[in-house]
């Protein structure tokens, strides 16, 4: 079972991503908070994170790039309300993006490559 | 005493006077000045008087005295009229030069007028001229421009020339600027290029006479123990003169007059005329070249001032866009993170509950209506990036390649097939990437229900007139044009927003970019849509 880390401000928003992705068959662990995502992340295994860019008070994209300098093997799916992050450089460091909607299958099939994807290249 | 002439007579006739010419006739009446003009240098007159002294007449001496008293106050008159006439001469010649001179701000105009005053016979009147400007950048004194025949048979050429036009200074001056200054200096070519000291040389003759701001006569240059004989051999001449140009205590450059064709010496007289000259024509140069300067200056700051002016209305833009940008993040987060939380709790209930539950309706109207709400505020935020395009040079054909890439899983599940022909050698579009993508992506998903049977989109992309032409031909959505026109008009009252904005959008984002874009609608043989982007920079206002 690929265990998923979910990292937003929105209390609503975690317990709707942990509920669909439970669904799905992924074990969630879920963070308000970059600090609490950080340490959450110490001493445990990770298959993926999926991080809101805009947490309260600060940004998901310095979250992601301390995941990636920190935890490289580990990748990052950036799931956010703006569209136009997909465009900003320092969001390419991610290994996917999607838009938030209320249809979260755009986020799983997401999750489900990146997964396929760091599954594939382990296999090599 | 007998008189044997007319000085005596009040009026006389012609015939009586053998030194009245004709012309003279008013003096036949006038007897005082007749005597003074004409009787004081007539030998009848000098006869009767010699009479006097015949006559023991003690006036005779005297008289004799007055009048060679006389003589010599006249012809120290007529010598001072003589010089008056030349100094007249002089100054009339030197004020059409300040005239010349102080007129212009072309500095080729300047030198011309410059090196024609020193060598023409109306003005300063040497074989030739050489002049040498100050490079203070490089540090240097270097051979500019030169005036003068070459041997006798050209001086002969040129003087005759000269007489034979009888142009004053400032059309000499004229002629040599537009017919002779390129070959002038082609021909001094050789001379001009060895003619480059540098000021720190302060031991050759050039820069000390700079130091001095005097004119020089340097004479017997060949064995003058301060002129380095290069510079003899170079000029060919014996003697030279040395003028600097001195304008506000700043060295402007040097001027090196000879007489190397008729070998006439150069006076003290010479040498004081042309240091009357050397300083306007020093101001002049220096003001033509600064002139120069200031237009170079004038033109760079015309071009910042232009930049700071884009840049102005850059920043403004900008500001624009951050509080549009401000706006519509603020929208994103208050509602579409509701409107997710909503819609996807809706979605959640809806999957685990049975199909026979009553409630199963009104959830799904949840869902449904979140997604159009959804919807609305994808094109919202759409509409309010295209405001603000921000153009760049791109390739159409990657353009192409990569919305057929994000768009191929869709358009492939609803049945569609597409083709792309490549532009070769396709010229760089100055367009938003991103909308452009955003606009293909509407053309090709667009709302309108597909009618035909063929399902078929066929993209070319080919070079037009500074332009890079996109054709879509969709085959597969037939209606009319007034049906399509509908489409594109934003906010129509039949339209609903979250359904299928898109290509108003798309219109209204290409108008943005000032980017033709024409679509035909036929209910036969589908839509064609026509791109026309810019590939100038110029073309955008």
């Amino acid at each position: 079972m690929s265990r998923l880390l979910v990292v937003d401000d929105e209390a609503n928003i975690r317990l709707l991503y942990a509920e669909e992705l439970k669904d799905e068959g992924y074990e969630v662990v879920t963070a308000a908070t970059s600090a609490e995502a950080i340490e959450k992340l110490q001493g445990a295994a990770f298959d993926l994170a999926v991080l809101d860019i805009k947490l309260k008070n600060e940004s998901g994209i310095e979250l992601l790039q301390k995941l990636v300098k920190e935890r490289h093997d580990m990748p990052v799916i950036l799931c956010s309300a703006f569209s136009c992050y997909k465009d900003d450089f320092s969001a390419w460091l991610a290994d996917g993006y999607v838009v938030k909607s209320s249809d979260l299958s755009d986020l799983k099939q997401e999750i489900a490559r990146v997964l396929a994807k760091k599954t594939a290249k382990i296999v090599k | 005493m007998d008189l044997e002439c007319c000085w005596s007579r009040e009026v006389i006739e012609q015939a009586d006077c053998p030194n009245i010419q004709a012309g003279e006739e008013d003096l036949l009446v006038a007897k005082q000045q007749r005597n003074l003009e004409k009787c004081v240098d007539c030998s009848r007159f000098h006869h009767s008087l010699q009479h006097l002294y015949t006559d023991s007449n003690p006036l005779a001496p005297i008289l004799s005295g007055f009048l060679e008293e006389f003589r010599r106050q006249k012809s120290q008159i007529r010598s001072l009229i003589s010089f008056l006439d030349n100094k007249t001469l002089e100054i009339r010649f030197l004020h059409e030069l300040g005239y010349v001179l102080q007129s212009s701000v072309d500095l080729d105009e300047v030198l011309s007028v410059a090196l024609t005053a020193i060598t023409a016979g109306k003005g300063f009147g040497m074989n030739r001229a050489f002049l040498l400007l100050c490079d203070r950048e490089e540090g240097l004194l270097k051979g500019y421009l030169a005036l003068g025949p070459r041997d006798l048979e050209e001086a002969g050429h040129v003087w005759n020339e000269i007489a034979r036009n009888d142009m004053d200074l400032q059309d000499m001056a004229q002629n040599f600027r537009l017919n002779k200054l390129s070959s002038e200096r082609a021909k001094f070519h050789v001379i001009l290029e060895k003619l480059t000291i540098s000021l720190d040389d302060k031991e050759h003759i050039l820069i000390k006479t700079l130091e001095g701001k005097r004119p020089v006569k340097v004479e017997q240059a060949f064995h003058h123990p301060n002129v380095p004989p290069e510079l003899a051999a170079l000029l060919g001449v014996d003697t030279f003169l040395l003028m600097p140009l001195i304008s506000r205590n700043r060295w402007v450059g040097m001027i090196i007059a000879d007489n190397f064709i008729t070998h006439r010496a150069i006076t003290d007289e010479d040498m004081h005329s042309l240091e009357t000259f050397g300083f306007p024509v020093a101001f002049a140069i220096e003001r033509a070249s600064l002139y120069d300067k200031l237009q170079v200056e004038l033109s760079r700051v015309t071009e910042a001032g232009k930049k700071l002016k884009e840049q102005q209305e850059l920043i403004v833009r900008m500001e624009n866009m951050a509080l549009v940008g401000r706006i519509t993040s603020s929208i994103a987060h208050s509602v579409r993170n509701p409107l997710m939380i909503i819609g996807g709790f809706a979605r959640s209930i809806l999957k685990n509950s049975p199909e026979s539950d009553p409630k199963r309706t009104f959830i799904e109207s949840i869902v449904v209506e979140t997604r159009q709400l959804e919807g609305v505020l994808d094109e919202i935020l759409n509409y309010s990036d295209s405001l603000y395009p921000t153009r760049d040079f791109w390739d159409v054909n990657q353009l192409v390649g990569t919305v057929l890439r994000d768009t191929g899983d869709t358009l492939g599940s609803l049945g569609y097939v597409t083709s792309f022909d490549r532009g070769h050698d396709l010229r760089p579009a100055y367009i938003d990437f991103k909308q452009l993508s955003y606009c293909l992506r509407s053309v090709l998903l667009n709302d309108i229900t597909a009618s035909g049977d063929e399902r078929t989109i066929d993209i070319t992309v080919a070079n037009g007139d500074d332009s890079v032409i996109l054709v879509i031909e969709d085959r597969s959505r037939r209606i009319t044009q007034a049906q399509l026109d509908h489409y594109l008009i934003p906010f129509s009252e039949t339209r609903d927003l979250g359904t299928g904005l898109a290509l108003v959008l798309c219109k209204t984002m290409l108008e943005k970019q000032e980017v033709p874009f024409s679509a035909i609608a036929d209910e036969q043989a589908g839509i064609c849509y026509t791109i026309k982007l810019p590939t100038r920079k110029e073309e955008q206002s």
